[in-house]
């Protein structure tokens, strides 16, 4: 497929393509050939070849037809568990048309599920298993229930390693004709957190400002993604300069679509490296525990980060 | 005479938007004398005296009204009431004693309370009282007497057929856009729109009908909240403000920082987001109660933030905060569809794709991803926005 998009254009085709995962891949590989599976559930953290290998399974198993066999769910995005059934029903109904005896379905993010939910899901699992397979992928295995976990195949994905990303770096740099430098890779790396896509995206941001991929091109790129700001926000309260501070925090959290419990942990790390007293240091954040608490409890997202700011304020003063 | 008491239901088939209302009237009637008095409550215009008058009618009752005005003491109280609650009428089997709003009863008042309260236990009539708020600690021993029936603020869309058929009546010729704009503006207050009626012909525009005095009342009380000195009189502020407390704590969020600086802001922050604890508490396990914290917290609470007393004018304003997230969701809108349209094409989350959005739009610059991605003018205008 032509596609510019590169997490996709460089998304590997087969098993050999993939990096990483040696040893999942080798377990797969020999299920994919039995052109039996059971049910798979992947666990690990994003870009780390998920959903990649779930593709690379059904088009091992399918060929050409994987697109009519093959269903793929989003449990973050589809809204409830009775849709996610009825479009696992409807796609069911359909026997395959293939060697293969069944279809198969990815359900993506699937920790977003209530246990409620997955409760339910685990009984259309079994409703299905005659036709069906599922692919299960979340982040934390452990807010997976037992039941579930418990019939299918676990397979633990792990973080990218350097060499790894900087393996793809490379390949998509050649065949993209971009002029790059060893410490551009190490900053890559850095940035993407072990993250394949967070990796190619931050690629393709980069050179689409220039094809000669320099560490300033890439931080700039990266300080442009971050929730960045909250030293800012900070800055002001410390300041005595409330309106300012709330402003602007109001502004991050609605233009970049954080949410307070986020805002909370990077108060929280930007503490330290305030210019203040310890043991204020010490007080706010105590302070900041108090009000991820309340956020927690389900209070007012932004009045108790203004309450928080306050407490910057007098703490600015040398009081608290 | 004014349209408003031209139109005051006569009966209970006159009174719009109050179904449940009046079942629970005609209940209390029924079982009479089991329970002696009933409290209608209600915000203002929402038809609880009319609702007294109507079953006055209904049952072809005399009506002896009293008053907060009347109400000053034990004396009175006992005079009116007393004596007519003991003899019969003389032309009419059957009264009604109405006692309008008891919540004007002022803490000097309490006597009059206290023998009101005596009253319900002798009576031989039905005795209704009306009330806005009755959940101050002073009215206790009255709400243990008495059937409680909440009045709903009436919706929009009844005050808006309500309107149009005075207008008819009265052949006003006035727009229906314009008569809906009055029925929102009144905030559910049948009698406010009634009023706003009268007071417009056919060229007034909708902006000149404000949302009543709403505004001038609360800037004067968050000016008694942040220049006065707390008092016990602090504790009773929001009773006269025809906003929730939900809505005036998004007031005071809005206008502290433009009174408190330093410590004080840092006080009265402290007392806003406990307030705010309590809302949720409230929300979420539906334990009411926890009102007289929030309430308290947002009066007293708040004006005890400052050293001294404050003069000089502050322009206070509305609250912008809500209206804002508002806007920018409005812009959002198109930040999803397009995350919607990335997330199919590239095997991820609508969520995902918008947590990485700063980067993921620095990609879509490229013209053919957009072609690929099928974006409409719209996102391709919200992507060159920014």
């Amino acid at each position: 497929m032509n596609t510019e998009i590169w997490t996709e254009r460089y998304r590997p085709k087969t098993f050999d393509e993939l990096v990483g995962q040696e040893e999942i891949v080798k377990r797969i590989k020999n299920l994919t050939n039995s052109l039996n599976i059971p049910h798979l559930l992947f666990t690990g953290p994003a870009g780390t070849g998920k959903s990649s290998l779930a593709l690379i399974i059904v088009k091992e198993l399918f060929g050409d037809k994987w697109r009519e066999n093959y269903l793929e769910l989003n449990a973050s995005d589809e809204r409830g568990i009775d849709v996610i059934r009825q479009k696992v029903k409807d796609f069911a109904r359909t026997r395959s048309l293939s060697q293969v005896s069944f279809k198969v379905i990815f359900l993506d993010e699937a920790d977003a599920l209530t246990r409620e939910a997955q409760q339910a899901l685990r009984r259309t699992m079994e409703n299905f298993t005659n036709t069906c397979r599922f692919i299960l992928s979340c982040n934390y295995s452990s807010k997976i229930i037992d039941p579930i976990q418990s019939r299918c195949a676990v397979f633990r994905f792990r973080l990218l390693e350097k060499k790894d990303i900087e393996k793809i770096i490379k390949r998509i740099a050649e065949s993209e004709n971009l002029e790059i430098q060893e410490e551009s890779i190490d900053i890559l790396y850095e940035a993407s957190e072990g993250d394949c896509r967070r990796v190619i995206n931050l690629l393709q941001a980069t050179s689409s400002i220039s094809p000669r991929i320099t560490t300033e091109l890439i931080n700039t790129v990266v300080s442009q993604a971050k929730p960045s700001d909250i030293k800012i926000v900070l800055e002001y309260a410390l300041s005595g300069d409330f309106q300012n501070a709330r402003e602007k925090l109001l502004d991050i959290m609605l233009k970049e679509s954080i949410s307070g419990q986020d805002v909370i942990k990077a108060i929280q790390k930007e503490i330290w490296n305030l210019n203040i007293e310890p043991e204020l240091k010490v007080k706010l954040t105590e302070k900041t525990g108090e009000i991820e608490f309340r956020l927690v409890e389900g209070s007012d997202e932004f009045i108790q980060l203004e309450a928080l700011l306050a407490s910057f304020v007098i703490a600015g003063h040398g009081k608290m | 005479m004014t349209l408003t008491e031209k139109y005051r239901p006569k009966r209970f088939s006159d009174i719009k938007g109050q179904n449940s209302a009046i079942e629970r009237v005609l209940f209390f009637i029924k079982n009479f004398p089991k329970k002696k008095a009933l409290i209608l409550l209600g915000h203002a215009g929402t038809g609880k005296s009319s609702l007294a008058y109507a079953l006055a009618n209904e049952t072809n009752s005399e009506i002896i009204e009293l008053n907060a005005s009347d109400l000053r003491n034990k004396e009175q109280v006992a005079r009116i009431i007393g004596q007519a609650s003991k003899q019969q009428s003389l032309f009419r089997k059957n009264k009604v004693l109405l006692v309008d709003e008891v919540d004007g009863i002022s803490r000097d008042d309490s006597g009059g309370l206290q023998e009101l309260t005596k009253l319900i236990q002798k009576t031989n009539f039905p005795i209704i009282i009306t009330a806005n708020d009755i959940w101050h600690k002073k009215f206790s021993g009255l709400r243990r007497k008495a059937e409680l029936v909440q009045l709903e603020k009436i919706d929009y869309k009844i005050i808006f057929e309500i309107l149009k058929e005075i207008a008819e009546k009265e052949s006003l010729e006035i727009k229906e856009d314009l008569l809906k704009s009055i029925a929102i503006k009144s905030g559910g207050d049948v009698r406010a729109a009634i009023n706003d009626l009268q007071g417009i012909d056919s060229e007034t525009s909708h902006d000149e009908i404000h949302e009543r005095d709403k505004e001038e009342n609360i800037f004067n009380t968050l000016k008694q909240v942040f220049q006065q000195l707390p008092t016990k009189e602090t504790l009773f502020l929001y009773d006269k403000v025809s906003l929730s407390l939900d809505e005036i704590l998004l007031w005071l969020e809005e206008n502290l920082p433009l009174e408190y600086k330093g410590e004080e802001l840092y006080k009265a922050f402290q007392a806003l987001s406990k307030a705010d604890v309590f809302r949720g508490r409230i929300h979420r396990q539906q334990h009411w109660r926890f009102l007289i914290y929030q309430n308290f917290l947002l009066s007293y609470g708040m004006a005890t933030a400052k050293r001294q007393v404050k003069i000089g004018f502050t322009k206070y304003k509305r609250p912008s905060r809500i209206l804002k997230i508002w806007h920018l969701n409005q812009k959002q809108k198109y930040k999803k569809s397009i995350a919607k349209k990335y997330a199919k094409a590239t095997h991820t989350s609508i969520k995902r794709t918008i947590k990485e959005f700063p980067i993921i739009r620095e990609i879509m610059k490229n013209e053919k991803i957009r072609e690929e991605l099928k974006l409409d003018e719209k996102e391709i205008e919200f992507l060159n926005q920014h």
